[in-house]
C-alpha cells in the first residue's frame, strides 16, 4: 500500500459526465411521463396524468421535445466518445471483454454460494456494460422507430405502410422494457448499494471493494499508466475539430430537415355539404320499396286498402289487376288529385306528403306485384 | 369588518341558493304557452264533439287566411276516432276542446297571418299531456332552430300530425319516412345507404333509423365537436354488440381497433376531457360516410378499401400510395395478414416477462446472498 491512511472515496465521474447523467435522467422522466400515459390512455391514471400535463396535444408535443433533447444528449455522447478515443486515446473500457463472461459466472457462482468472494472487477464490470450497451440499444430502437413515427406520411413514401405499425409496435414495448431496464438500474445503484456516485463524482472505497476490486488495487499501488503527451494529443485534436464540427453541423441540418418535413394533416375535417331543410328535393328516380312504406304510414290505405286495390266505399283501385295507375291515371293527373283533392278525397299539402316522395309513390304503385 | 365579513359572505351565499332553488320554477311557469284560447281559461263546460261537428262534419269548410292558404276546416271524425288518441287511446278518447281549449261558437278572431303562424300558436297545446317530450323539444335543435327565427322548424304535430297521429314508429319505416318530410336530401343520402336499403327493402329490425343515432325530441346539433367526438359510441352501440353483428357476420373488432388506433385513442381522451373542442382526428363518419354509409364488402370486392387512398387523403393529402397500410384496419394482425408485426408482438410478449422475470431471479439472488453474508459475518464476529 503506498499511502499509510486509506481515502474513503475515490474520483470516477467527471463534472461532464455527471451532466450528461443529469442530462438522460430528465430525458428520460421527461419521455416517460409524456410517452406511458399514451401507451395507457384508456387507464385513470394516464388521463389525469394527460390533463396534468395540458392535454393530449401538448403531451405529444412535449414527447417530441424530449426526444430531441435525448437526441442532442446522444450526439454529444458519439461525440465526447470520439474525442477521448481518438484525441485521448483512452481505451475502450466499456466495451465487453472476455473477462466479462468470466466474471458473470464468478459472480452467479457467488450469488450461489460456491465463491467465498465476489470476482475483483475492472473499472466498468460486467453488469454496468450490460445496464450500458442494453439502454444504448434501446435508445437506438427507440429514436429510429420513433423518428419513423414523427413523419408516417413522408415515411410511407419510401419504405410500405406496414413499417409505421411495426415502428409503432417496437416503439410501445421497447419503451416499456427501457422502463424495466431503468427500473433495474435505480435498483442497483440506490437500493443493492447507495451508490450516488454519479451525482457526486465520487465513488465510497467500500463499494468500490466490492464491484471494482481490480481497479482499486491498481489505483491504490500509485501505478500510472503513461498518458500521450501534450503535444500529440494538441495535433490529434487540431484535425479532429474540423472533422467533428462538420459532422454536428451536418447531422443537425438533416435532423431539422426530417423533423421539419411534414405538415401534411389539415386542421378541419371537410364536412359533407348536404342541405339539412331541403323538403323540396327530387329523387333521380322513384323507389317502390319507399312508395310501399309510405303508403301505409299516410292516410290512403283508409280508403283505398292496404295494397291499394281498392276500398268497400268505392274508394278506386290504384294497383294490381283492376287498377287505374298505368292505365288511365298518368302521373301529372295522380299528382293534381293528391294535392288538391275532390269532393270525396282530402288533399294532401306538401307538408305532410312533400313533392319528393310523390315519385316514390307513384314507383310503388306502378309495380305489378301487390305485396 | 375583517371578521364579519365571512359571515356575511356566508348569509349572502345562502341567500343567492335559495334564491337559485327557486327561479327554476318561476322562469318554468313564465313561458307563456297560451296561444289564443289555448287551455281553458274559464270554468265553463267544454263542447262536446258532437256540437263542433255540427259545422266540421260539412264538407266543404273552409279558411282562407290572409297569406292566401285555404285550409279546409271539415273533419272526419273517423280519422279521429282511429288515431291514438281515439278508441284505442289508454286514457279514452280525446275531446275537440282538450287540445283546441275553448273554441266555442263564435270563435275568437284569429290574428293568425298564415297556417304556419297559426301552427306555431297551437301547438303548445300538446305539452297539457306531454310535458316531457314538449320540454325536451324544446331544448332540441329544433327548438334552438324556432327561437332563432327559422319558422320552419319542426314542432310536435309537424312529425305526429294532427288529428290521424298514429303510433310514430309503426311501422318502423314510419321514423325515417317523417324526418325525410323536411330532410330530403339527406333522406335520399339514407335510402341508399346500407342501413336505408336494409330498412325499405327488407324491413330490417335492427337497421338504425334516423332517431337511433340522432335521439327523439331532444335532438341535438350534429355538426357540433360535442357530437362528433361522441359519434363513434353512437356506432357502436351497434357495432360492438357481439350477438347482433354475428347475425349479420359482421365485424365486432371495430370498436377496439379503433380505440387502440392514433385517431382512436385521440378522439376517446377528447369526448372524456374537451368534448367542447374541436378535434380533426378521424371519426367513424370521415371515413364511412355520414347518411350515405355503403356496405364494407359488396361481393368479393371491396369498395371502401379499394377507395382507402382517396379517404385519406381527405386529411393527409400528401399521402402515398403505401400509407393506407399504415392502419392495419379494423381486424386483429394475424400471421398472413401482418407477419411482420404478429412477430414482433409476439417477440416482445416473450421478452417484456422474460426480462421481468430475469431481474426478479437476480435481484433476488443478490438479495438473499448478502443477506447470507451479513448474518454469517455477524455470527463471526459475536463469536
Amino acid at each position: 500500500m503506498a499511502q499509510d491512511v486509506q481515502r474513503t472515496h475515490y474520483r470516477r465521474f467527471s463534472p461532464a459526465q455527471r451532466f450528461e447523467h443529469f442530462v438522460l435522467i430528465i430525458a428520460f422522466i421527461g419521455l416517460a411521463i409524456t410517452g406511458l400515459p399514451q401507451l395507457f390512455a384508456g387507464e385513470a391514471w394516464a388521463q389525469s396524468l394527460i390533463l396534468a400535463l395540458g392535454r393530449i396535444e401538448s403531451v405529444r408535443i412535449l414527447h417530441r421535445f424530449m426526444a430531441l433533447l435525448l437526441i442532442v444528449e446522444v450526439l454529444y455522447h458519439v461525440l465526447s466518445l470520439a474525442y477521448k478515443l481518438l484525441v485521448l486515446r483512452q481505451s475502450a473500457s466499456m466495451l465487453p471483454r472476455r473477462r466479462d463472461g468470466r466474471d458473470l459466472l464468478d459472480w452467479l457462482r457467488y450469488t450461489v454460494g460456491r465463491l467465498p468472494e465476489r470476482p475483483r472487477m475492472a473499472h466498468y464490470n460486467f453488469l454496468q456494460k450490460i445496464d450500458y450497451w442494453l439502454t444504448v440499444l434501446s435508445i437506438l430502437v427507440l429514436l429510429v422507430t420513433g423518428l419513423l413515427l414523427w413523419n408516417p406520411i413522408a415515411v410511407t413514401g419510401v419504405l410500405p405502410g406496414g413499417a409505421i405499425p411495426v415502428a409503432q409496435a417496437i416503439h410501445k414495448n421497447q419503451a416499456l422494457l427501457l422502463v424495466l431496464l431503468v427500473v433495474w438500474h435505480t435498483y442497483n445503484a440506490f437500493l443493492k448499494q447507495f451508490n450516488v456516485s454519479i451525482f457526486t463524482g465520487n465513488l465510497a472505497r467500500r463499494i468500490m471493494l466490492e464491484e471494482h476490486a481490480e481497479e482499486l488495487e491498481t489505483l491504490e499501488s500509485g501505478e500510472q499508466t503513461p498518458g500521450a503527451s501534450g503535444e500529440q494529443v494538441a495535433s490529434r485534436a487540431r484535425r479532429f475539430w474540423p472533422v467533428a464540427i462538420v459532422v454536428t453541423v451536418l447531422v443537425a441540418a438533416g435532423l431539422i430537415r426530417y423533423l421539419t418535413y411534414q405538415q401534411t394533416a389539415i386542421t378541419t375535417v371537410p364536412r359533407q355539404n348536404v342541405a339539412i331543410f331541403a323538403p323540396d328535393v327530387q329523387p333521380a328516380a322513384g323507389d317502390a320499396a319507399i312508395g310501399g312504406a309510405l303508403w301505409s304510414t299516410l292516410r290512403c290505405p283508409i280508403c283505398h286498402g292496404p295494397q291499394a286495390t281498392g276500398g268497400p266505399e268505392g274508394a278506386p283501385a290504384l294497383k294490381g289487376s283492376s287498377g287505374s295507375v298505368g292505365k288511365t291515371l298518368t302521373f301529372e293527373k295522380f299528382y293534381a288529385q293528391v294535392r288538391n283533392g275532390s269532393d270525396k278525397m282530402p288533399a294532401f299539402r306538401p307538408e305532410e306528403l312533400p313533392d319528393g316522395y310523390m315519385a316514390h309513390l307513384w314507383a310503388w304503385l306502378s309495380s305489378k306485384s301487390t305485396s | 369588518m375583517n371578521r364579519r365579513t365571512p359571515l356575511l359572505m356566508v348569509v349572502l351565499g345562502l341567500l343567492l341558493i335559495v334564491l337559485a332553488l327557486l327561479l327554476p320554477r318561476e322562469s318554468h311557469a313564465a313561458i307563456p304557452v297560451a296561444g289564443p284560447g289555448d287551455v281553458l281559461l274559464d270554468e265553463a263546460p267544454r263542447p262536446s264533439n258532437a256540437y263542433c261537428l255540427l259545422c266540421h262534419a260539412q264538407a266543404g269548410q273552409t279558411w282562407k287566411l290572409p297569406s292566401g292558404e285555404t285550409v279546409s276546416l271539415t273533419i272526419d271524425a273517423s280519422v279521429l276516432a282511429k288515431s291514438v288518441h281515439g278508441d284505442t287511446s289508454s286514457k279514452g278518447p280525446l275531446t275537440c276542446a282538450d287540445c283546441h281549449g275553448n273554441f266555442r261558437y263564435p270563435h275568437p278572431v284569429q290574428t293568425a297571418q298564415s297556417l304556419r303562424q297559426f301552427t306555431l300558436t297551437r301547438y303548445a297545446s300538446c305539452r297539457n299531456c306531454h310535458e316531457d317530450q314538449y320540454t325536451r323539444s324544446q331544448d332540441s335543435v329544433h327548438g334552438a332552430a324556432l327561437r332563432a327565427g327559422r319558422p320552419e322548424a319542426a314542432v310536435c304535430v309537424d312529425c305526429h300530425g294532427g288529428h290521424d297521429i298514429q303510433p310514430p314508429d309503426r311501422p318502423r319505416e314510419r321514423i325515417s319516412l317523417t324526418c325525410g318530410r323536411c330532410h330530403g336530401a339527406i333522406f335520399d343520402q339514407y335510402r341508399n345507404s346500407v342501413h336505408g336499403k336494409a330498412l325499405f327493402t327488407e324491413n330490417n329490425p335492427d337497421v338504425p333509423t334516423c332517431i337511433d343515432c340522432h335521439g327523439v325530441h331532444n335532438i341535438q346539433n350534429p355538426t357540433t365537436a360535442a357530437f362528433r367526438v361522441r359519434s363513434p359510441e353512437v356506432c357502436s352501440k351497434c357495432h360492438s354488440d357481439g350477438a347482433l353483428m354475428a347475425k349479420y357476420k359482421l365485424n365486432t373488432h371495430i370498436q377496439e381497433s379503433y380505440l387502440t388506433d392514433f385517431h382512436g385513442s385521440t378522439v376517446a381522451l377528447f369526448e372524456q376531457q374537451d368534448p367542447k373542442i374541436p378535434t380533426n382526428k378521424a371519426v367513424c363518419f370521415d371515413c364511412h360516410g355520414v347518411h350515405n354509409i355503403q356496405p364494407v364488402n359488396n361481393g368479393n370486392t371491396s369498395p371502401i378499401r379499394e377507395n382507402l387512398l382517396t379517404t385519406c387523403r381527405q386529411c393527409h393529402p400528401d399521402a402515398k400510395a403505401n400509407f393506407p397500410d399504415a392502419w392495419i384496419g379494423h381486424y386483429p394482425a394475424t400471421p398472413e395478414s401482418h407477419p411482420v408485426l404478429y412477430a414482433v408482438n409476439g417477440f416482445y410478449s416473450l421478452a417484456i416477462p422474460g426480462s421481468i422475470g430475469l431481474v426478479v431471479i437476480v435481484a433476488g439472488a443478490d438479495f438473499f446472498r448478502r443477506l447470507r453474508q451479513r448474518f454469517s459475518r455477524r455470527r463471526q464476529t459475536g463469536a
